[in-house]
């Protein structure tokens, strides 16, 4: 997951692993282990490329081995035309990959988990299919024979065995400098919550996209080397779904997401798959083999191997130390001030910053929010109150773009957003907490806050987010809001009053002109709020004006002005505090018709 | 023009059948959000078990269903209950693995027991038809088709009719609402796996009387099925059943008027543009997420 390796046994095993798999052909004439490890080095290839839109980005693909098989049909179709080595074919074979990848990107842009796997299901049988039925061109079942490789005898397999060798660094490189990425963290948090995701700016097709090309274009590469060494490629056999189930088995055994898990599972699996083929006679001991296995994994250890090791050493090294979380929680949070302001824009105090016009949205024949309009004054902190079920949720949703209105417009910072995705708004400068927070629980608080992406350019996505400014600018986010200290914990490990203090530090990441906080003082200590309290002061002295939906009166009192009153879907009421409070009809939308009539009675 | 009738009416006859299987597909998402990527296998061992049951008594493939449907059922309950309940809390693409090498595992063992060789169950009006005017109607996808609707019509009134069914239906709208009334959503998520499972007994009965098989063949079939369930949205049973006419149909007209070679394609071309142009499929509903209550 997101743990750091220990540095001195893992970094002791990656380098022997490549030590010995470097030397091993010139130390050793073994046909058999050569064959071996080149199948491993495929597997492995295909592992650690899955690994980054299944691993990190939680999308798991049953069609990778379409990508292997589109590899070697690109470089067996050329070269069986075109008179030179097929490893010239190779690198073309990764650019077909990718466009395929993309091709499938886009399809899958508006599909969430299950739909994707079906997706990758069907483009693996469809391209079998489509080879298979099209003979004219790809001899269809027959199966293609390739130009024989002619190597000096004394080098055997070399050429094949170190151009997977390259791949295979090539893709583990390409996978490491994804996870210190922005879209490294933009993958991993679609995987944790892609709704919250998409509302701090992760732009969540184009990841996507990007993570399913990053995923293909190596296995396709080495699906053209695997075709010239193996000589001979059919459609069956190259996109053999159970080759798809060893590239997840793989990964899933070494263990997602890690780095090196998928590699160590690429070398179990395919020595595996060599016996159930020579000892066992293949076929259905290998499904009854790899099913198993996979059953077993799935069930019985999902984490893997390398993060099932890691937690023994972490548990080993943190013995006698006193766990952070639990042992200063009492402690009270203090706020300091940052060096740099959080907005660097011309606030102009008493413009509409967001203007809100006759918004609806109904749920079947409940109309959560029907024909709602308010304006948010730039530089106010404005609360929205209202009874339970008066649609201030829903008022957020159509705001930030979780949700769009069946009617009315939503207008921020002079342009209408209402038909913008989540991600445009948050870049535009839209930032919102929730009610219950939402923080991406398995990455750790740091990562939690360099997460989210203020604009989108291609330059962001590749930047450095563990270190350098992303990183130190998130420190000071988190010193703002009291966390640095928790900044390697997994966020699932904070309080809940915590998790809100780094909610909103995330939040900040975005240099939003306007902070939606939806319910800020809910479920936390009386001391906590008003360091809460204090905070929102102080950031909106430095220009951030904001939303704020609180059922705590006195908090809302204290701190907003202006009030809006929320009521069965539209604003009855606005104003300051005092005037809101005497309003009857603010009265009545809180405590129902009855008591008014009484008080008009008496 | 009778060819064209021709092929409507069989893509019909077929599509009827495949609203059986995948009812109980979408049954299963709808409910437990789980993908049942084991459901073709599911049917090509029910359809396996028809086979032995014909060879050895001579039993009716379609009166077999009295046998299969009930084993299948409680094949589902005790595979839910070894497997598929311990990975509940797990994320949602867990249950697709899961189910997935549960499918290769049969696919194995039915490789090992039957052989992996085509295998066809034909009673004696296997190759008989009905005339009706210029169409042929052949007899075993006329009986197929309404045996699978019989069931169908069951399954709809267990679920629309029993405590049972409510509480099932119940679940799979709001499980906590659910448990609130009473509910045993844990048990009942069983209950639904095992008759989701159920309606491959029946499938895959009349599937073997209608096409050869053979362990490999699930893949196929669960392609099919899931194209049925993406087209006509995933969890919705109208929309199985709306999906299973439409693929019929399609292939039908696919094999009369291109290839029988690309019926087979059918099922992908629709997942692709489905999800393309209408995620939810045709009769999914987008349903509120409700950000609150997460």
């Amino acid at each position: 997951m997101s743990r750091v390796l220990p540095r001195s046994p893992w970094t002791w095993l990656v380098v022997a692993f490549w030590v010995v798999l470097l030397l091993f052909p010139v130390a050793s004439s073994d046909l058999f282990f050569q064959n071996m490890i080149i199948l491993s080095l495929v597997f492995a290839i295909g592992a650690v490329s899955l690994n980054i839109i299944s691993g990190y980005g939680g999308y798991v693909s049953l069609g990778q081995s379409a990508f292997l098989g589109i590899g070697a049909y690109t470089v067996g179709l050329l070269s069986i035309r075109v008179d030179v080595s097929p490893f010239v074919f190779v690198p073309l074979a990764g650019v077909v990959g990718a466009a395929f990848a993309t091709l499938l990107g886009v399809i899958a842009m508006r599909t969430r988990g299950h739909a994707f796997v079906i997706l990758t299901i069907a483009f693996l049988l469809l391209t079998q299919l489509v080879l298979l039925n099209w003979p004219s061109f790809t001899q269809g079942s027959k199966g293609l024979s390739l130009p024989l490789a002619l190597f000096d005898p004394s080098i055997q397999n070399w050429p094949f065995y170190y151009a997977l060798a390259a791949l295979l660094a090539l893709s583990v490189l390409m996978s490491w400098r994804i996870r210190r990425t922005k879209l490294g963290m933009g993958l991993i948090a679609m995987r944790e919550d892609e709704d919250k995701a998409a509302t701090v700016g992760v732009s969540t097709p184009t990841y996507k996209i990007l993570g399913f090309v990053a995923s293909a274009v190596f296995l396709s590469m080495a699906g053209g080397v695997y075709a010239y060494y193996l000589n001979f490629i059919d459609p069956r056999g190259m996109f053999d779904i159970v080759i798809s189930v060893q590239i997840v088995l793989s990964m899933l055994l070494g263990g997602r997401a890690t780095l090196w898990g998928p590699v160590l599972g690429a070398f179990i699996i395919e020595p595996l798959n060599e016996f159930a083929n020579q000892s066992l006679g293949g076929g259905n001991s290998r499904l009854l083999i790899f099913g198993g296995l996979m059953a077993l994994v799935v069930m019985f250890m999902p984490q893997g191997i390398v993060p099932f090791a890691g937690e023994l050493l972490e548990k080993r090294r943190r013995r006698g130390q006193d766990a952070i979380v639990g042992a200063r929680v009492e402690r009270p949070l203090v706020i300091r001030e940052r060096e740099d302001a959080p907005v660097g824009h011309e606030v102009q105090p008493g413009r509409a910053l967001l203007d809100v016009r006759a918004i609806e949205k109904r749920f079947g024949g409940v109309r959560a929010v029907d024909g709602c309009s308010f304006v948010v004054p730039e530089g106010s902190i404005t609360a929205l109150i209202g009874p339970n079920g008066s649609g201030k949720t829903t008022a957020f949703n159509l705001i930030d773009g979780m949700m769009r209105p069946d009617a009315g417009e939503v207008w921020f910072d002079g342009r209408r957003v209402d038909g913008l995705r989540p991600w445009r708004r948050a870049h535009l400068g839209i930032g919102r907490t929730f009610q219950i927070t939402r923080l991406f629980r398995e990455m750790t608080v740091l990562e939690n806050v360099v997460a989210p992406l203020r604009s989108f350019s291609w330059r962001q996505l590749n930047a450095d987010a563990v270190s350098g400014p992303e990183a130190a600018r998130a420190e000071e986010l988190l010193e703002f809001v009291g966390m640095r200290r928790y900044r390697d914990e997994k966020a699932r490990a904070l309080s809940y009053g915590q998790q809100k203090l780094v909610e909103l530090a995330q939040v900040l990441m975005l240099d939003p002109k306007l902070i939606l906080l939806d319910e800020p003082a809910g479920g936390i200590n009386p001391t906590a709020i008003e360091r809460m309290g204090e905070m929102i002061r102080r950031l909106n002295r430095q220009g951030t004006t904001f939303l704020i939906v609180e059922h705590n009166m006195p908090f809302v009192l204290g701190l907003c002005d202006p009030v809006l009153v929320l009521a069965r879907g539209t604003c009855i009421c606005e104003g300051g505090p005092e005037v809101v409070q005497q309003d009857p009809r603010v009265l009545d939308a809180y405590l129902g018709e009855d008591f008014v009539l009484e008080e008009v009675g008496v | 023009m009778t060819e064209f009738a021709q092929a409507i009416i069989l893509g019909l006859l077929i599509g009827g059948v495949y609203a059986l299987m995948a009812s109980g597909l979408s049954l299963i998402f709808g409910v437990m959000n789980v993908i049942n990527t084991a459901h073709g296998a599911f049917l090509i061992l029910s359809a396996f078990l028809t086979y032995s049951i014909w060879t050895a008594t001579g039993l009716d493939p379609l009166v077999a269903i009295l046998i299969t449907t009930p084993a299948m059922f409680g094949f589902g309950w005790l595979l839910y209950s070894g497997s598929i309940r311990r990975i509940r809390e797990a994320p949602a693409a867990a249950s697709v693995l899961l189910t997935f090498s549960l499918a290769l595992v049969l696919e194995g063992l039915m490789g090992l027991i039957w052989g992996n060789t085509s295998h066809a169950v034909r009673p004696a009006y296997f190759n008989q038809s009905f005339t009706v005017g210029d169409l042929f109607l052949p007899k075993a996808q006329v009986y197929g088709c309404l045996v699978a609707i019989a069931v169908l019509v069951a399954l709809w009134l267990f679920l629309a009719r029993t405590w049972t069914g409510r509480a099932i239906r119940a679940s799979a709208v709001n499980p906590q609402g659910a448990r609130l009334v009473g509910v045993n959503v844990a048990a009942v998520a069983t209950m639904t796996f095992a008759i989701g499972v159920a309606t491959t007994g029946a499938g895959g009965s009349i599937v073997g009387v209608l096409y050869p098989f053979l362990p490999g063949s699930h893949y196929l079939w669960i392609s099919r099925l899931l194209g049925i369930i993406v087209l006509g949205g995933m969890g919705s049973l109208p929309g199985a059943v709306v999906g299973a006419l439409l693929i019929g149909v399609g292939e039908s007209l696919t094999s009369t008027y291109i290839s029988p070679q690309w019926t087979t394609a059918v099922p992908y071309v629709v997942i692709f543009l489905v999800l393309l142009g209408r995620p939810q499929g045709l009769l999914g509903a987008r349903l509120r997420e409700d950000v609150a209550a997460v």
